[in-house]
């Protein structure tokens, strides 16, 4: 699946976006704080830091680590607080 | 002068101990005379300070039926209990009057060493009356209160005219001041100080009708700590929280990282609202404004979060970036190139201009423009000579000759009820307040939010996107179930902004209302709980109903401009709000607060 990062999780990854296999969100999160050791204040095992949220296809905002993920899933990492 | 004391109806017996000087200075700026009138503690209790504290002593005053820009309409400044305090973001005041963009209650917000000068001036609030018989500064120096000539500093910028009184009164003053606009009466002027602007809604316009310019405070006076030191190590704590990741954001990119944010959502208004995508808004993120520019980070008084992200421009000096004046001055007028946006930007501030409601006024016009309604060719989407011609204009109303500036000076509602064609559906705006940057289609918790709004359109009374942006909604498709979540936020921002602290602390604290308790009993030795701290939101709020239903509020103005109502988003056909759902969910709105039923 791909992963896009914005915000503070992009400037922490290095990267805009990645290709990443995963089943749950929460398999996702772990291989991420796994691969990319800077998100490791981001996430907790597999789950979020509540300063931050995953979306799923720019359409529902995800917290469960169970979670099903498909291979043209789009996962959006973000920080929580939208506010301006 | 020095200033009496006057009872004025109230009980003087209950005075507050600690939080409080116990007092309102209230000047009438015509005579010259000022007077200290206490504020008894079962008051501040119901209302704080800040927000609350200013609705109530403009309800106090009658000021929802005057003419807002009238000598006798009152514009309230409002300090807090925590004002003064070492408590991260406190140091905040609010500026409160009926608007004159609106008609409604307005409250705005600033910050920093200006509410703590203010506060030390032994009052909980400043409340001006009259008109002075020239263009005049307010000193309030200690005890003292004296008017000074300021002719001087006609037409010129905030900073200037801050700059120079602070030259000319000497060290410890603390300025705030209008610029061009708010001597000539644009509908949405600020109030700025030390760079910073109580924004929204007009206040600017307000002191500019009173003939002052700009009002400076010196003071000595401190107001008791109930638990010194409790409130010291609440304090340290909360400021070593405040450091850590809710706050990231705010601290690396500031707000405007929201730009990429919400375009990649659909939701960041462009083009007059009329897509939720811009394809140049890359050029406007911090990681490009940044890679040109040499920037610096700045904090309000008091405040360890550093929020503040200020760019070089040229030759020109620095500009403070924002979210909200990015997408108001940018996507909205479809401006993708970032030295005319934060040129846009910095002339606001210098002329004293809302950010929001230039650029959403000024985008309204270049859609009627586009629409053959309005015969100013060179009034362009895109175009950012446009832009900064257009904004010049406005600063100049009243110039002879300056038809167009006239007209964009009096904001979005009243210029389409100029250019007619029915343009008024298409006018972003809600009460006459120009809509932030949250595309309510792909955003409609916070359409409910701004539908109801007190002071129209408002994204820092409603904090709604809040829910948007979580798992509690879907964001395109909200129930009646997402009203509770707006009523939450609502409640939330009215006592964020009485006690007042700055809304980005939401993050960093977990048990809000239980902190918030905890601070003001520190502050005050009041046994205030959590949930009393619920019920003094909820009656801020409606202090706030209360004054807009004085005004002359009917429901049909709970609502949005028709453009919302009866078209998707074209880049998201999803992203779509029908009369009917939006009519529905401000209905339960109401019910839920408890207020008489409404028929649209």
């Amino acid at each position: 699946m791909h992963v896009e990062f914005l915000g503070v999780p992009r400037q922490r990854a290095g990267v805009s976006d990645l290709e990443i296999h995963a089943n749950t969100l929460g398999h996702l999160l772990g291989t991420l704080a796994a691969q990319i050791p800077s998100l490791g204040d981001l996430i907790s095992v597999d789950r979020l830091n509540s300063s931050f949220i995953a979306n799923l296809n720019g359409d529902r905002f995800v917290s469960d680590p169970e979670t099903p993920l498909g291979e043209h899933d789009r996962v959006l990492i973000l920080s929580a607080d939208a506010g301006g | 002068m020095n200033v009496p004391t006057a009872a004025r109806g109230w009980q003087v017996t209950d005075l507050p101990h600690f939080g409080y000087h116990g007092c309102y200075l209230r000047i009438d700026v015509s005579s010259g005379f000022a007077e200290r009138v206490p504020l008894p503690e079962t008051v501040l209790r119901q209302f704080i300070g800040g927000s609350g504290l200013g609705v109530r002593l403009l309800l106090d005053e009658g000021a929802a039926q005057m003419d807002p820009l009238s000598p006798e309409a009152p514009l309230v400044f409002a300090f807090s209990p925590l004002v003064g305090s070492p408590l991260t973001t406190s140091a905040k005041f609010a500026v409160v009057s009926k608007s004159p963009l609106t008609g409604r209650i307005n409250d705005s917000l600033a910050s920093s060493g200006f509410a703590i000068a203010g506060k030390a001036c032994g009052c909980d609030a400043i409340v001006i009356v009259g008109r002075a018989p020239e263009l005049s500064a307010l000193i309030i120096d200690d005890g003292d209160v004296r008017l000074e000539p300021a002719a001087e500093y006609r037409g010129a910028t905030c900073r200037e005219t801050e700059a120079g009184l602070k030259a000319r009164l000497g060290a410890g003053f603390r300025v705030a001041s209008i610029g061009p606009a708010g001597e000539r009466a644009v509908r949405y002027a600020t109030i700025s100080h030390d760079g910073r602007h109580a924004g929204r809604g007009g206040s600017g316009a307000v002191l500019g009708a009173k003939n002052i310019k700009a009002i400076a405070v010196r003071g000595t006076q401190r107001a008791d700590w109930a638990n010194p030191r409790e409130l010291t190590a609440l304090s340290k704590a909360l400021s070593k929280r405040s450091l850590g990741p809710a706050t990231a954001k705010y601290r690396e990119l500031g707000t405007a990282t929201n730009l990429v944010t919400f375009n990649r959502f659909g939701a960041l208004p462009t083009r007059n609202f009329q897509s939720g995508t811009f394809n140049e808004a890359a050029n406007l993120s911090p990681e490009q404004l940044s890679a040109t520019r040499s920037k610096t980070r700045e904090s309000c008084v008091t405040c360890t979060i550093g929020c503040e992200h200020i760019y070089t421009l040229g030759g020109k000096g620095g500009v403070r970036v924002e979210y909200e004046s990015l997408f108001a001055l940018g996507s909205l007028c479809g401006v993708g190139d970032a030295d005319a946006v934060l040129r846009a930007s910095q002339r606001c501030d210098e002329l004293g201009l809302d950010t929001i409601s230039t650029g959403g006024t000024i985008a309204f016009a270049m859609e009627c423009v586009e629409r053959g309604w309005l015969s100013e060719p060179w009034l362009k989407f895109g175009d950012g000579d446009a832009l900064l011609r257009a904004i010049e204009l406005i600063g100049s109303r009243h110039v002879p000759g300056n038809a167009l500036g006239n007209l964009l000076a009096e904001g979005s509602r009243r210029a389409a009820d100029e250019i007619g064609h029915n343009s008024i559906a298409i006018a972003p705006q809600v009460k006459g307040l120009e809509i932030p940057g949250y595309e309510p289609r792909a955003l409609q918790t916070m359409a409910l939010g701004f539908a109801v709004g007190a002071r129209g359109a408002d994204h820092n009374r409603s904090g709604a996107y809040e829910v948007d942006f979580s798992d509690k909604v879907d964001r395109r498709h909200v129930t009646l179930d997402a009203v509770r979540h707006a009523i939450d936020t609502e409640d939330k921002a009215a006592l964020m902004d009485s006690l007042i602290i700055c809304k980005f602390l939401r993050g960093v604290l977990v048990d809000f209302h239980a902190e918030a308790a905890e601070m003001l009993r520190n502050v005050t030795g009041w046994d205030v709980s959590a949930d009393e701290l619920r019920e003094t939101a909820r009656r801020i709020v409606s202090a706030k109903r209360q004054f807009n239903l004085l005004a002359g509020w009917t429901p049909a103005e709970d609502t949005l401009p028709e453009r919302f109502l009866n078209t998707p988003l074209p880049n998201d056909p999803e992203a779509s709000l029908s009369r009917e759902r939006l009519d529905a969910l401000v209905a339960e709105y109401h019910r839920q607060r408890g207020w008489e039923p409404v028929h649209q």
